[in-house]
Protein backbone atom coordinates (compact mmCIF):
# COMPACT_ATOMS: atom_id res chain seq x y z
CA UNK A 1 0.00 0.00 0.00
CA UNK A 2 1.59 3.18 -1.45
CA UNK A 3 0.07 5.84 1.62
CA UNK A 4 3.85 7.06 1.52
CA UNK A 5 2.78 8.73 -1.61
CA UNK A 6 1.84 12.70 -1.03
CA UNK A 7 -1.96 12.66 -1.35
CA UNK A 8 -3.23 15.65 -3.47
CA UNK A 9 -6.21 16.76 -1.12
CA UNK A 10 -8.60 19.69 -2.10
CA UNK A 11 -10.83 20.49 0.40
CA UNK A 12 -14.54 22.25 -0.61
CA UNK A 13 -16.09 23.23 2.32
CA UNK A 14 -17.45 26.82 4.01
CA UNK A 15 -17.95 26.43 7.54
CA UNK A 16 -14.81 27.22 9.16
CA UNK A 17 -14.94 24.52 11.82
CA UNK A 18 -15.66 21.71 9.55
CA UNK A 19 -12.52 22.96 7.08
CA UNK A 20 -10.20 23.16 9.29
CA UNK A 21 -11.63 19.87 11.49
CA UNK A 22 -10.97 17.86 8.54
CA UNK A 23 -7.74 19.25 7.38
CA UNK A 24 -6.17 19.20 11.00
CA UNK A 25 -8.01 14.90 10.85
CA UNK A 26 -6.08 14.25 7.83
CA UNK A 27 -2.75 15.70 8.50
CA UNK A 28 -2.97 13.05 12.13
CA UNK A 29 -3.56 9.96 10.00
CA UNK A 30 -0.39 8.28 10.58
CA UNK A 31 1.46 6.85 7.23
CA UNK A 32 -0.50 9.97 5.05
CA UNK A 33 0.93 12.81 3.35
CA UNK A 34 -1.40 15.36 2.78
CA UNK A 35 -1.06 18.18 0.27
CA UNK A 36 -4.02 19.78 1.09
CA UNK A 37 -5.79 22.79 -0.77
CA UNK A 38 -8.61 25.01 0.71
CA UNK A 39 -11.09 26.22 -1.47
CA UNK A 40 -14.01 28.95 -0.72
CA UNK A 41 -15.84 29.51 -3.38
CA UNK A 42 -17.11 27.58 -7.06
CA UNK A 43 -14.77 29.54 -9.42
CA UNK A 44 -11.56 29.09 -6.90
CA UNK A 45 -13.27 25.03 -6.80
CA UNK A 46 -13.21 24.62 -10.84
CA UNK A 47 -9.78 26.48 -11.41
CA UNK A 48 -8.16 24.06 -8.81
CA UNK A 49 -9.30 20.73 -10.04
CA UNK A 50 -8.54 21.59 -13.95
CA UNK A 51 -4.75 23.09 -13.49
CA UNK A 52 -3.86 20.69 -10.76
CA UNK A 53 -3.68 16.93 -10.75
CA UNK A 54 -5.78 16.29 -7.44
CA UNK A 55 -6.19 12.69 -6.32
CA UNK A 56 -9.17 13.49 -3.76
CA UNK A 57 -11.61 15.72 -3.39
CA UNK A 58 -13.41 16.13 -0.48
CA UNK A 59 -16.65 18.75 -1.17
CA UNK A 60 -19.85 19.67 0.49
CA UNK A 61 -22.56 18.54 -2.01
CA UNK A 62 -24.17 21.93 -1.36
CA UNK A 63 -20.80 24.01 -1.71
CA UNK A 64 -21.16 27.21 -3.72
CA UNK A 65 -24.35 25.88 -5.06
CA UNK A 66 -25.11 22.43 -5.87
CA UNK A 67 -21.99 20.60 -7.87
CA UNK A 68 -22.17 17.75 -9.24
CA UNK A 69 -19.55 14.83 -8.97
CA UNK A 70 -19.76 14.31 -12.75
CA UNK A 71 -18.98 17.95 -13.64
CA UNK A 72 -16.70 18.08 -11.24
CA UNK A 73 -15.29 14.61 -12.92
CA UNK A 74 -15.28 15.89 -16.34
CA UNK A 75 -13.41 19.48 -15.27
CA UNK A 76 -10.53 17.60 -13.71
CA UNK A 77 -7.27 17.16 -14.89
CA UNK A 78 -6.92 14.13 -13.24
CA UNK A 79 -9.51 11.53 -14.64
CA UNK A 80 -9.17 9.32 -11.69
CA UNK A 81 -10.27 11.32 -9.22
CA UNK A 82 -11.96 10.52 -6.28
CA UNK A 83 -14.33 12.54 -4.82
CA UNK A 84 -16.03 11.94 -0.95
CA UNK A 85 -19.14 14.32 -0.41
CA UNK A 86 -18.93 15.75 3.50
CA UNK A 87 -21.81 13.97 5.00
CA UNK A 88 -24.25 15.69 7.31
CA UNK A 89 -27.26 14.42 7.52
CA UNK A 90 -28.81 15.82 4.84
CA UNK A 91 -28.56 14.30 1.78
CA UNK A 92 -30.35 11.00 0.12
CA UNK A 93 -29.02 7.65 -0.75
CA UNK A 94 -29.42 8.36 -4.18
CA UNK A 95 -27.51 11.79 -3.78
CA UNK A 96 -24.62 10.15 -1.92
CA UNK A 97 -23.80 7.22 -4.46
CA UNK A 98 -23.01 9.78 -7.36
CA UNK A 99 -19.63 10.29 -4.58
CA UNK A 100 -17.21 8.43 -4.49
CA UNK A 101 -18.17 7.31 -0.46
CA UNK A 102 -18.49 10.08 1.95
CA UNK A 103 -17.39 11.48 5.06
CA UNK A 104 -19.40 12.21 8.04
CA UNK A 105 -18.11 14.76 10.85
CA UNK A 106 -18.64 12.14 13.64
CA UNK A 107 -15.96 9.28 11.28
CA UNK A 108 -12.79 8.89 13.37
CA UNK A 109 -9.81 9.06 11.94
CA UNK A 110 -9.46 5.48 11.33
CA UNK A 111 -12.48 5.28 9.26
CA UNK A 112 -11.35 8.31 7.75
CA UNK A 113 -8.40 6.30 6.89
CA UNK A 114 -9.94 3.35 5.67
CA UNK A 115 -12.52 4.76 3.48
CA UNK A 116 -9.85 6.67 1.67
CA UNK A 117 -7.75 3.62 1.29
CA UNK A 118 -10.48 1.27 -0.06
CA UNK A 119 -11.70 4.23 -2.80
CA UNK A 120 -8.43 5.23 -3.72
CA UNK A 121 -7.44 1.24 -3.52
CA UNK A 122 -3.58 2.63 -3.11
CA UNK A 123 -1.73 0.43 -5.00
CA UNK A 124 2.22 0.25 -7.25
CA UNK A 125 0.22 -2.39 -8.83
CA UNK A 126 -0.60 0.24 -12.58
CA UNK A 127 -2.38 -2.13 -14.43
CA UNK A 128 -4.81 -2.84 -11.57
CA UNK A 129 -5.22 0.60 -10.47
CA UNK A 130 -5.70 1.69 -14.35
CA UNK A 131 -8.43 -0.31 -15.18
CA UNK A 132 -10.82 -0.57 -12.35
CA UNK A 133 -13.96 0.95 -13.34
CA UNK A 134 -15.48 2.97 -10.49
CA UNK A 135 -19.35 1.71 -9.94
CA UNK A 136 -20.72 4.60 -11.80
CA UNK A 137 -18.57 3.13 -14.80
CA UNK A 138 -19.49 -0.23 -14.04
CA UNK A 139 -23.39 0.89 -14.59
CA UNK A 140 -22.43 2.73 -17.71
CA UNK A 141 -20.91 -0.31 -19.02
CA UNK A 142 -24.18 -2.47 -18.17
CA UNK A 143 -26.02 -0.01 -20.01
CA UNK A 144 -24.23 -0.04 -22.73
CA UNK A 145 -23.79 -3.96 -23.61
CA UNK A 146 -27.19 -3.86 -23.12
CA UNK A 147 -27.89 -1.63 -26.41
CA UNK A 148 -28.95 1.59 -24.78
CA UNK A 149 -27.92 4.91 -26.68
CA UNK A 150 -25.61 6.85 -25.20
CA UNK A 151 -28.92 9.42 -24.96
CA UNK A 152 -30.92 6.83 -23.10
CA UNK A 153 -28.30 6.48 -20.73
CA UNK A 154 -28.01 9.80 -19.98
CA UNK A 155 -31.79 9.56 -19.51
CA UNK A 156 -31.47 6.57 -16.85
CA UNK A 157 -29.27 8.11 -14.73
CA UNK A 158 -30.10 11.32 -15.04
CA UNK A 159 -26.68 12.73 -16.61
CA UNK A 160 -25.59 14.64 -19.49
CA UNK A 161 -25.12 12.99 -23.03
CA UNK A 162 -21.40 14.46 -22.54
CA UNK A 163 -21.12 12.94 -19.29
CA UNK A 164 -22.03 9.61 -20.85
CA UNK A 165 -19.66 10.01 -23.62
CA UNK A 166 -17.28 11.06 -21.18
CA UNK A 167 -17.66 8.21 -19.28
CA UNK A 168 -17.75 5.99 -21.96
CA UNK A 169 -14.54 7.70 -22.85
CA UNK A 170 -12.58 6.88 -19.56
CA UNK A 171 -13.85 3.67 -19.96
CA UNK A 172 -12.29 2.67 -22.82
CA UNK A 173 -9.05 4.15 -22.23
CA UNK A 174 -9.14 2.01 -18.87
CA UNK A 175 -9.93 -0.84 -19.61
CA UNK A 176 -8.27 -0.48 -23.19
CA UNK A 177 -11.40 -2.28 -25.25
CA UNK A 178 -12.95 0.18 -27.67
CA UNK A 179 -15.51 -2.26 -29.42
CA UNK A 180 -18.86 -3.33 -28.41
CA UNK A 181 -18.70 -6.90 -28.62
CA UNK A 182 -15.01 -6.29 -26.57
CA UNK A 183 -17.03 -5.07 -23.62
CA UNK A 184 -19.85 -7.12 -23.81
CA UNK A 185 -17.49 -10.37 -23.40
CA UNK A 186 -15.95 -8.06 -20.05
CA UNK A 187 -19.25 -7.12 -18.69
CA UNK A 188 -19.83 -11.21 -19.13
CA UNK A 189 -17.05 -12.24 -17.57
CA UNK A 190 -16.83 -9.85 -14.55
CA UNK A 191 -20.88 -10.37 -14.04
CA UNK A 192 -21.70 -6.76 -14.37
CA UNK A 193 -24.56 -8.10 -16.83
CA UNK A 194 -26.18 -10.93 -16.82
CA UNK A 195 -26.32 -13.16 -19.87
CA UNK A 196 -30.20 -12.96 -20.32
CA UNK A 197 -30.19 -9.08 -20.43
CA UNK A 198 -28.37 -9.15 -23.62
CA UNK A 199 -29.75 -9.74 -27.05
CA UNK A 200 -26.52 -11.65 -28.92
CA UNK B 1 17.30 -10.56 -35.82
CA UNK B 2 20.30 -10.73 -38.64
CA UNK B 3 23.43 -11.97 -38.12
CA UNK B 4 24.67 -10.72 -41.23
CA UNK B 5 22.97 -7.26 -42.65
CA UNK B 6 22.34 -5.27 -44.11
CA UNK B 7 22.20 -7.40 -46.94
CA UNK B 8 24.24 -6.55 -50.43
CA UNK B 9 22.93 -8.55 -54.12
CA UNK B 10 26.08 -10.45 -53.76
CA UNK B 11 25.11 -12.25 -50.95
CA UNK B 12 23.88 -15.70 -51.35
CA UNK B 13 19.97 -15.87 -51.40
CA UNK B 14 20.47 -18.81 -49.17
CA UNK B 15 22.38 -16.93 -46.67
CA UNK B 16 19.13 -15.20 -45.93
CA UNK B 17 16.75 -17.39 -45.00
CA UNK B 18 19.46 -19.34 -42.69
CA UNK B 19 20.05 -15.71 -40.93
CA UNK B 20 16.44 -15.14 -40.48
CA UNK B 21 13.71 -17.49 -41.55
CA UNK B 22 11.11 -14.64 -41.44
CA UNK B 23 12.52 -13.87 -45.00
CA UNK B 24 10.97 -16.64 -46.27
CA UNK B 25 7.51 -14.75 -46.22
CA UNK B 26 9.31 -11.84 -48.42
CA UNK B 27 10.42 -14.16 -50.81
CA UNK B 28 7.20 -16.13 -51.74
CA UNK B 29 5.50 -12.52 -51.76
CA UNK B 30 8.11 -11.38 -54.16
CA UNK B 31 7.44 -14.38 -56.56
CA UNK B 32 10.90 -15.75 -55.72
CA UNK B 33 10.55 -19.37 -55.01
CA UNK B 34 12.45 -21.98 -53.07
CA UNK B 35 15.55 -24.24 -55.05
CA UNK B 36 17.95 -21.23 -55.84
CA UNK B 37 20.92 -23.44 -55.29
CA UNK B 38 23.30 -21.14 -54.57
CA UNK B 39 22.66 -18.29 -56.39
CA UNK B 40 23.27 -14.69 -55.67
CA UNK B 41 20.34 -12.52 -54.49
CA UNK B 42 20.76 -10.29 -57.49
CA UNK B 43 20.73 -13.86 -59.83
CA UNK B 44 17.99 -14.69 -58.39
CA UNK B 45 16.06 -11.39 -58.43
CA UNK B 46 17.43 -10.99 -62.23
CA UNK B 47 15.63 -14.77 -63.02
CA UNK B 48 12.34 -14.04 -61.47
CA UNK B 49 12.26 -10.31 -63.30
CA UNK B 50 12.40 -8.92 -59.24
CA UNK B 51 13.75 -5.35 -58.62
CA UNK B 52 16.90 -6.13 -56.78
CA UNK B 53 17.10 -3.06 -55.46
CA UNK B 54 13.88 -3.10 -54.02
CA UNK B 55 13.67 -6.85 -52.66
CA UNK B 56 17.18 -5.92 -50.60
CA UNK B 57 15.42 -2.62 -49.15
CA UNK B 58 12.85 -4.45 -48.05
CA UNK B 59 15.02 -7.50 -46.80
CA UNK B 60 16.47 -4.84 -44.69
CA UNK B 61 13.91 -3.60 -43.69
CA UNK B 62 12.23 -6.25 -42.06
CA UNK B 63 15.34 -7.67 -40.75
CA UNK B 64 16.13 -4.44 -39.16
CA UNK B 65 14.45 -3.54 -35.76
CA UNK B 66 15.27 -0.37 -35.71
CA UNK B 67 12.93 2.67 -36.43
CA UNK B 68 15.02 4.37 -38.59
CA UNK B 69 14.16 5.36 -42.10
CA UNK B 70 14.66 3.53 -45.01
CA UNK B 71 16.04 5.16 -48.25
CA UNK B 72 13.23 4.63 -50.77
CA UNK B 73 14.79 6.30 -53.81
CA UNK B 74 15.11 3.91 -56.92
CA UNK B 75 12.80 1.89 -55.81
CA UNK B 76 10.41 0.06 -58.37
CA UNK B 77 6.75 0.52 -57.09
CA UNK B 78 6.21 -2.41 -59.82
CA UNK B 79 7.90 -4.50 -57.83
CA UNK B 80 7.02 -3.24 -54.43
CA UNK B 81 3.12 -3.14 -55.30
CA UNK B 82 2.93 -6.79 -56.22
CA UNK B 83 5.12 -7.33 -53.05
CA UNK B 84 2.01 -5.58 -50.86
CA UNK B 85 -0.83 -7.32 -53.15
CA UNK B 86 0.82 -10.83 -51.95
CA UNK B 87 0.72 -9.54 -48.59
CA UNK B 88 -3.18 -8.52 -48.36
CA UNK B 89 -3.51 -12.30 -49.77
CA UNK B 90 -1.66 -13.74 -47.06
CA UNK B 91 -2.96 -12.26 -44.43
CA UNK B 92 -6.60 -12.51 -46.22
CA UNK B 93 -6.85 -15.94 -47.70
CA UNK B 94 -4.22 -17.64 -45.43
CA UNK B 95 -2.86 -16.39 -42.32
CA UNK B 96 -5.88 -14.66 -40.83
CA UNK B 97 -8.67 -17.93 -41.70
CA UNK B 98 -5.69 -20.38 -40.06
CA UNK B 99 -5.92 -18.48 -37.11
CA UNK B 100 -9.98 -18.31 -36.98
CA UNK B 101 -9.66 -22.21 -37.65
CA UNK B 102 -7.37 -22.43 -34.33
CA UNK B 103 -9.42 -20.63 -32.58
CA UNK B 104 -13.11 -22.03 -33.12
CA UNK B 105 -11.07 -25.49 -31.62
CA UNK B 106 -9.34 -23.83 -29.03
CA UNK B 107 -12.30 -21.96 -27.24
CA UNK B 108 -15.90 -23.45 -28.31
CA UNK B 109 -16.94 -24.93 -25.75
CA UNK B 110 -21.25 -26.20 -25.81
CA UNK B 111 -23.32 -23.56 -24.88
CA UNK B 112 -20.44 -20.84 -24.16
CA UNK B 113 -21.54 -17.61 -25.37
CA UNK B 114 -18.19 -15.82 -24.15
CA UNK B 115 -16.46 -18.38 -26.80
CA UNK B 116 -19.41 -17.48 -29.21
CA UNK B 117 -18.87 -13.62 -28.57
CA UNK B 118 -14.76 -13.91 -28.99
CA UNK B 119 -15.04 -15.53 -32.90
CA UNK B 120 -17.62 -12.75 -33.27
CA UNK B 121 -14.96 -9.69 -32.28
CA UNK B 122 -12.31 -11.68 -34.49
CA UNK B 123 -14.72 -11.97 -37.22
CA UNK B 124 -15.36 -7.96 -36.56
CA UNK B 125 -11.44 -7.42 -36.37
CA UNK B 126 -11.11 -9.47 -39.46
CA UNK B 127 -13.64 -7.52 -41.84
CA UNK B 128 -11.76 -4.55 -40.70
CA UNK B 129 -8.48 -5.72 -41.63
CA UNK B 130 -10.13 -6.83 -44.93
CA UNK B 131 -12.02 -3.24 -45.60
CA UNK B 132 -8.99 -1.80 -44.78
CA UNK B 133 -7.35 -3.72 -47.20
CA UNK B 134 -9.77 -3.82 -50.17
CA UNK B 135 -10.08 -0.72 -49.87
CA UNK B 136 -6.43 0.04 -50.80
CA UNK B 137 -6.81 -2.46 -53.57
CA UNK B 138 -9.47 -0.39 -54.95
CA UNK B 139 -8.38 3.02 -54.62
CA UNK B 140 -4.58 3.32 -53.91
CA UNK B 141 -3.02 0.46 -55.64
CA UNK B 142 -4.80 2.02 -58.92
CA UNK B 143 -3.12 5.16 -58.57
CA UNK B 144 0.10 3.58 -58.00
CA UNK B 145 0.17 1.64 -61.12
CA UNK B 146 -0.69 5.17 -62.78
CA UNK B 147 1.96 6.84 -61.42
CA UNK B 148 4.18 4.32 -62.18
CA UNK B 149 3.15 4.44 -65.69
CA UNK B 150 3.88 8.34 -65.85
CA UNK B 151 0.57 9.48 -64.80
CA UNK B 152 -0.31 11.51 -61.54
CA UNK B 153 -3.66 11.43 -61.25
CA UNK B 154 -5.06 11.31 -57.90
CA UNK B 155 -1.52 11.95 -56.38
CA UNK B 156 -3.47 13.71 -53.42
CA UNK B 157 -5.33 11.00 -52.27
CA UNK B 158 -2.45 8.84 -51.00
CA UNK B 159 -1.85 10.59 -48.11
CA UNK B 160 -5.24 9.79 -46.15
CA UNK B 161 -3.92 5.77 -46.23
CA UNK B 162 -1.37 5.82 -43.64
CA UNK B 163 -3.86 7.00 -41.47
CA UNK B 164 -5.68 3.72 -41.07
CA UNK B 165 -3.23 2.16 -40.03
CA UNK B 166 -3.02 2.63 -36.20
CA UNK B 167 -6.48 1.80 -36.22
CA UNK B 168 -5.80 -1.56 -37.70
CA UNK B 169 -3.03 -2.39 -34.92
CA UNK B 170 -5.06 -0.94 -31.67
CA UNK B 171 -8.04 -3.71 -32.41
CA UNK B 172 -5.28 -6.31 -32.88
CA UNK B 173 -4.05 -5.72 -29.21
CA UNK B 174 -7.61 -5.59 -27.78
CA UNK B 175 -8.76 -8.59 -29.20
CA UNK B 176 -5.88 -10.41 -27.97
CA UNK B 177 -5.80 -9.00 -24.28
CA UNK B 178 -9.68 -9.86 -24.00
CA UNK B 179 -8.70 -13.55 -25.17
CA UNK B 180 -6.00 -13.32 -22.50
CA UNK B 181 -7.78 -12.05 -19.41
CA UNK B 182 -11.46 -13.24 -20.62
CA UNK B 183 -11.55 -16.13 -22.53
CA UNK B 184 -13.58 -18.94 -21.00
CA UNK B 185 -11.97 -21.94 -20.13
CA UNK B 186 -10.24 -23.76 -23.23
CA UNK B 187 -12.02 -26.20 -24.72
CA UNK B 188 -8.14 -27.25 -25.86
CA UNK B 189 -5.41 -25.12 -24.29
CA UNK B 190 -2.52 -26.17 -26.68
CA UNK B 191 -4.53 -24.84 -29.77
CA UNK B 192 -5.66 -21.90 -28.08
CA UNK B 193 -2.07 -21.11 -27.33
CA UNK B 194 -1.05 -21.75 -30.76
CA UNK B 195 -3.94 -19.80 -32.09
CA UNK B 196 -2.70 -16.90 -29.98
CA UNK B 197 1.18 -17.67 -31.26
CA UNK B 198 -0.31 -17.12 -34.17
CA UNK B 199 -2.26 -13.38 -33.34
CA UNK B 200 1.32 -12.42 -31.90
CA UNK B 201 3.01 -13.34 -35.14
CA UNK B 202 0.50 -11.82 -37.35
CA UNK B 203 0.34 -8.76 -35.33
CA UNK B 204 3.78 -8.05 -35.78
CA UNK B 205 3.80 -9.15 -39.92
CA UNK B 206 0.94 -6.15 -39.86
CA UNK B 207 2.49 -4.08 -38.17
CA UNK B 208 5.52 -4.44 -40.66
CA UNK B 209 3.19 -4.71 -44.07
CA UNK B 210 2.27 -1.18 -42.39
CA UNK B 211 4.99 0.42 -42.08
CA UNK B 212 6.61 -1.01 -45.50
CA UNK B 213 3.30 0.94 -46.94
CA UNK B 214 4.01 4.22 -44.93
CA UNK B 215 8.03 4.18 -45.12
CA UNK B 216 8.60 3.01 -48.49
CA UNK B 217 5.20 2.57 -50.57
CA UNK B 218 4.37 6.30 -49.91
CA UNK B 219 7.90 7.59 -49.86
CA UNK B 220 8.59 6.13 -53.23
CA UNK B 221 5.16 7.54 -54.45
CA UNK B 222 6.38 10.83 -53.62
CA UNK B 223 9.52 10.70 -55.21
CA UNK B 224 8.07 9.63 -58.51
CA UNK B 225 5.39 11.85 -58.37
CA UNK B 226 8.28 14.80 -58.11
CA UNK B 227 10.16 13.31 -60.69
CA UNK B 228 6.79 13.28 -63.41
CA UNK B 229 6.08 17.06 -62.12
Amino acid sequence: MATDKELRIGIAELAPVILSGFCESLRKIKGFKPNITEVSDRESLLSLISKKEIDILIANPTFGGLLHPDDIRRASKNPNIRIFAIELGKLSKQALSLYDDHLHVTDDLESIKNKIISVCKFSDNKTDDKEALSNREKEIVALVVRGFTNQEIADKLFISIHTVITHRRNIAKKLEIHSATGLTIYAIVNKIVDLNDIKL
Amino acid sequence: MTENGPYTPDDKMATLISDDYRLLQVLSRFGIPLGFGDKTVKEVCKDRNVDCLTFLTVINFVTKDSEEKPSASGLSLTSLLEYLKQSHVYFLKFCLPAIRKKLIEGITLKDSDVSFLILKLFDEYVDGIREHMEEEEANLFPIVVSISNGDIVGKDRIYVYSRHHEEVGSKLKELKKIIIKYCPLAANANTLNDALFDIYRCEEELSSHCKIEDLLLLPALRNAINHIS
